[in-house]
């Protein structure tokens, strides 16, 4: 289909990592949690009410799917948003999605005008 | 084989069955609106059980090609296909870019009657798929599916500070 000769730069293994990451809501929100700024783990646990190896567990799918990075100098290991690995994901669904969806709106404007060539040949028949 | 994941659309279209059924039969009807937003060529139109039918996709200096196999045609009720990526050959190959994402969809079309207008409901499942491809098609599907109403915005949101 037309979305796959689209995708651009992600090496292929890894979109799948991605798609595999962002099925679970609470990586989804941590995600979100991330757009605002780098967090540690700790700060990242907090608001989801999670323990600290929970919140360690889910950064580190989104790590290996290549939307996060963490600091490796840092004692603190912050998280921070990795966000062009999510970018061609979402590209990709959103081709997908987008279709089947559009190829209909255009099916629904050809429908028209056969209905009108329709109606010409019965007045004319 | 119940667990295998699907992608569903459902639309209402607004004109008479037999007319729905031949914008989606008649190959030159069907290259008008299949594919949006580029130039869809049909090189070849089988519409039999076991016939084919050979898409190309172009837009810009790009081309994609797809092939058709149909599995059964019942006018004007139903259309069952299998949809795959094929390479330059004509023979299904997974496409380099995402060798994980099913080179084989069963697509099922049902076209009902509702006075007037007409339902279509199109369906997509990974058919002859290996765990792998299964595996990415409903992670995608999940994305989709479950909570990506909501999620999808987050990432509408994230993707615009880029």
């Amino acid at each position: 289909m037309v979305m796959i000769s689209a995708m651009a730069s992600s090496p292929p293994s890894q979109l799948d990592a991605v798609f595999s990451a962002l099925a679970d809501p609470t990586r989804r929100a941590i995600l979100s949690r991330l757009a605002d700024g780098q967090a540690t783990v700790n700060e990242i646990a907090r608001p989801f009410e999670m323990s600290q190896p929970a919140v360690s567990k889910h950064l580190k799918v989104l790590e290996q799917a290549g939307l996060i990075e963490r600091a490796v100098e840092a004692q603190r290991r912050p998280a921070r948003l990795k966000a062009e690995a999510m970018a061609d994901a979402v590209e990709w669904l959103t081709r997908f999605k987008a279709f089947w969806g559009d190829s209909f709106d255009q099916l629904d404007a050809l429908l028209l005008t056969m209905n009108q060539t329709n109606d010409k040949d019965t007045d004319h028949g | 084989m119940a667990d295998l994941p699907v992608y569903t659309i459902d639309r209402i279209f607004n004109a008479p069955r037999a007319v729905v059924w031949r914008a989606w039969t008649d190959p030159q009807l069907l290259a008008q609106w299949y594919g949006p937003g580029v130039d869809t060529i049909i090189h070849r139109f089988d519409l039999r059980p076991g016939g084919e039918w050979r898409n190309e996709m172009r837009w810009g200096d790009k081309s994609d090609l797809s092939k058709m196999v149909f599995e059964e045609v019942t006018p004007p009720e139903k259309l069952v296909w299998r949809h795959s990526s094929v390479d330059a050959e004509w023979n299904v190959a997974s496409n380099p870019m995402m060798p994980d994402w099913p080179r084989t969809l069963l697509a099922t079309v049902t076209f009902k009657e509702l006075e007037a207008r007409t339902g279509v409901r199109l369906t997509m499942t990974p058919i002859d798929a290996s765990d792998a491809e299964i595996a990415c098609f409903a992670n995608a599907m999940a994305g989709m599916d479950k909570g990506w109403g909501s999620g999808f915005t987050v990432l509408e949101e994230l993707l615009a500070t880029l």
